[in-house]
């Protein structure tokens, strides 16, 4: 290991008036796995994209196996050996496995099915991963995509391969086997870039940790001389304190939400639970377990077929968003791309689009003076980094785009908020500001709902937790008298506790 | 609301700068009131429809019946008062009336059933032009009331025909509407993206059933005012209008995929064509080839438009 595959020497990027890197150095070795941590907007997805050649470098160089080189684009990537997986897999929805696999194989390669069938199955077995190479990728987990992506990266003969994020939408234990191929990529010789938000994941797979802030490079050090603490310090350039610390229960004894044996024909069945002013519930569970599904028939969007719902012990029966948010329900989607945000559009726009009609006067004009001083208010009080309202929330990084869209919601003044994996893929500065948010809320007498798949967060964040499997309700659990292992035993299915 | 298409409408104001100065270094006749009027009536239909076209594409949905429809009201009216006892007047109300069921057919069919509006449409494109003929069969019909041939033929208030002030008023209220009120910004959001504005609490269906009521309405409207205009109808009053109107629309920087646009761009957009048409048939230029110029720029205005979601894109990636 003296040589690098792969060396950013003094790499700086600038678009326009912005520096996205900064005199950026990094080695990457062959057999590694190297871990690149880093708050949104730090400059991962820059080096990524340099690397990809989406890119190209403003000053500065990659050497590749000693050579100087430019990575001139996407084709130029491929041949040196460059690949990237990311969050959302990128397969063919109407191919099968092995068409997917070979997509970009010249016509060389297609001798026939057979082979073609065969080879696919080779690569998938040589990661490890069990999968039909005649199945339609459409019908596939996105774990199973991302092994189809992993493969197809594998049949272009692979030597860098990166993982931007890649376990963000999975289960723990799809995770756990994720990262299982990565170490065996990397003890084949493959140079493994690993992007995590998940600090523990890092400590799982990496082999060295390099730290990035606002463009700089802080550290790269070896995992055995990083600690948690130390690295989110470094990401964040201040002490974080606070990070997943348990805040002060506020729960009262009046019941906002009371929740009855609600259940949706083929989704999800027999749900039950009373939410209280002032807590914070969790739901808990592993992909597939339906948790979102619970969510949409409160908020109206999908109803429920059986079952009730009582606000403040008035039961509601809500087909609509207009219904429930009438009640006083409202629900923050994870998908900010497809639903929550309208990204082109402004910050402003934005904020206001919950409320739409308490910006409409007489004659159906819209104040759009009161919409600009509510979007600069909430802009500060929730520390959303934008200079201006009238920017487009396209532009803003992930956990400024969050904040807008709970702004959103808090602009409404709803009882019950229901937050749909509300840190997702965002950095651990926002992460904190975001958990204060629902904290305050629901100290104002309100009360929260949260789905999450990130276990230290819920066990953190919830007061109780209701744990699901498959759509149905496995138990609800005290969080002080719990632990991950327990949550995880629930979300499986290796045991259950009677509803509390 | 882009960056992009304030970029683009400011190429439209350029280019209408260079025709109209280039048409009046051709004729003196090009910048007289009289010639100026013309160049309007003589399109003043369709410019009027492209306006409320405007909002319907701005909300990602596109209503290609509006030509048919134009001429089922025109057909219709005509109809109404030669086989009929009923009052001109009175004709006039029904044929609005058949525009507004005509849009809310549209309107059901898109809205509730979600079917694409283009091919809904497409449908009632087809649909509305058959009834049209049906009415009127092989005949045209004309010896309408002295009265009605007026509004469109000559001036209400000194030279200036009522169409055009109709033109005027309708552009002052679909811009009140649609850069000043709620209404209009949720035009904007769901043509940005239904889903959002449904998680929004916004009824997005009644929204598009609304659009395309108007859409009907305002065709019917039209085909009355070309009906007087032209003293006549056939069966074939308007046919094929909807893809001039299309392309006015288009040409004023909206987008094709909704939640771009501004009643602005459509109007520099419906100024350029008429005072473009009007210069090259000063110069004998025959109308294929004016349509061949006007189809380079439509496409110049999709690439202005692609090139902005291009640049869009990028700055997003940048942030994170």
């Amino acid at each position: 290991m003296c040589e690098p595959l792969l060396r950013l020497e003094n790499v700086t990027k600038r678009f326009g008036m912005t520096t996205a890197l900064q005199d950026m150095s990094l080695d990457i070795f062959s057999g590694e796995v190297h871990a690149i941590v880093g708050e949104n907007g730090a400059g991962k997805s820059t080096i990524i994209k340099i690397m990809t050649g989406i890119h190209q470098t403003t000053e500065g160089r990659l050497v590749i196996d000693g050579t100087a080189r430019n990575i001139s684009g996407a084709r130029a990537a491929r041949d040196i050996g460059i690949a990237a997986i990311y969050q959302e897999p990128m397969v063919f929805p109407d191919l099968d496995v092995a068409e997917n696999i070979f997509i970009s194989a010249r016509s060389g390669w297609f001798l026939n099915q057979a082979q073609l069938h065969a080879e696919a199955q080779r690569l998938l077995g040589r990661i490890g991963i069990a999968l039909d190479s005649s199945s339609i990728a459409s019908g596939l987990t996105l774990a199973a995509q991302q092994a189809v992506e992993i493969a197809r990266a594998l049949s272009q003969d692979v030597r860098i391969l990166i993982m931007d994020e890649p376990t963000a939408s999975l289960s723990a234990h799809e995770a756990k086997q994720l990262r299982k191929v990565a170490r065996t990529l990397a003890e084949e010789g493959v140079a493994v870039i690993y992007i995590s938000h998940r600090l523990e994941e890092i400590f799982d797979i990496a082999d060295r940790v390099t730290v990035i802030r606002d463009g700089i490079h802080i550290s790269t050090r070896p995992i055995g001389d990083v600690t948690s603490e130390g690295m989110v310090s470094e990401m964040v350039g201040r002490d974080v304190g606070n990070y997943f610390v348990k805040a002060p229960s506020t729960v009262t004894s009046n019941s906002l939400l009371r929740v009855e044996h609600l259940t949706r024909e083929g989704i999800f069945s027999d749900i039950s639970f009373d939410l209280m002013q002032g807590e914070v519930l969790c739901m808990a569970g592993l992909v597939g377990a339906r948790r979102t599904d619970v969510a949409l028939a409160l908020f109206g969007i999908n109803p429920s077929s059986s079952g009730q719902i009582f606000y403040k012990g008035r039961q509601i029966n809500p087909s609509c968003a207009r219904e429930a948010m009438d009640a006083g329900i409202a629900y923050v989607s994870e998908d900010r791309r497809k639903l929550g945000l309208a990204m082109p559009m402004s910050l402003r726009s934005n904020v206001s689009l919950a409320t739409l009609r308490s910006f409409v006067g007489r004659w159906g004009f819209l104040d759009q003076s009161l919409e600009r001083m509510t979007a600069l208010e909430y802009r500060d009080r929730l520390n959303i980094r934008a200079p201006d309202v009238e920017l487009s929330v396209g532009m803003l990084s992930g956990g400024n785009q969050q904040k807008t869209m709970l702004a959103k919601w808090l602009r409404m003044k709803p009882d019950v908020l229901i937050f749909d994996e509300p840190t997702r893929g965002i950095d651990i500065g926002a992460k904190a500001e975001v958990h204060a948010l629902i904290r305050e809320f629901v100290a104002n007498g309100g009360g929260a709902i949260v789905i999450s798949s990130d276990l230290p967060e819920v066990l953190a964040m919830g007061d109780r937790i209701l744990v699901m499997r498959e759509g149905r309700q496995m138990g609800i659990v005290n969080s002080t008298e719990t632990g991950q292992e327990t949550i995880m035993r629930l979300a499986t299915g290796q045991a259950s506790v009677e509803a509390a | 609301m882009t960056k992009g298409l304030n970029g683009w409408i400011r190429v439209l104001v350029m280019v209408l700068a260079l025709v109209v100065i280039v048409n009046s270094s051709l004729s003196e006749e090009y910048l007289s009131v009289r010639n100026q009027i013309n160049l309007f009536q003589l399109s003043i239909e369709k410019v009027i429809v492209a306006l409320m076209m405007t909002l319907v594409i701005i909300n990602a949905e596109i209503d290609l019946s509006v030509g048919s429809m134009m001429g089922l009201s025109a057909c219709a009216f005509g109809w109404l008062f030669q086989e009929t006892s009923l009052s001109a007047e009175w004709a006039i109300l029904v044929c609005l009336i058949i525009g507004m069921l005509g849009g809310a057919l549209n309107g059901v069919f898109v809205a509730y059933a979600g079917l694409p509006s283009l091919v809904v449409t497409l449908a009632t494109l087809i649909g509305f032009r058959g009834l049209a003929r049906v009415l009127v069969e092989d005949r045209g019909i004309t010896d309408f009331p002295e009265w009605f041939d007026a509004i469109g033929q000559t001036g209400l208030i000194g030279p200036v025909p009522f169409s055009l002030f109709a033109f005027l008023l309708l552009f002052a209220g679909l811009y009140v509407v649609l850069h000043k009120s709620g209404f209009g910004r949720k035009t904007f959001v769901i043509g940005t993206s239904r889903d959002v504005a449904v998680f929004a609490g916004i009824d997005t269906a009644r929204h598009k059933m609304i659009l395309f009521i108007g859409s009907g309405m305002v065709s019917a409207f039209a085909g009355l005012l070309y009906a007087a205009r032209v003293g006549a109808v056939r069966g074939d009053v308007a046919f094929g209008f909807e893809l001039d109107i299309i392309t006015m629309v288009l040409l004023g920087g909206v987008s094709i995929f909704g939640g771009v646009g501004s009643m602005f761009g459509t109007l520099m957009a419906i100024l350029i064509v008429l005072n473009l048409r009007n210069g090259m048939a000063l110069l004998n230029i025959t109308g294929h080839i004016q349509t061949g110029v006007i189809g380079v720029l439509l496409i110049t205005s999709v690439i202005a438009t692609r090139l902005d979601l291009g640049r869009f894109r990028l700055r997003k990636e940048n942030a994170g």
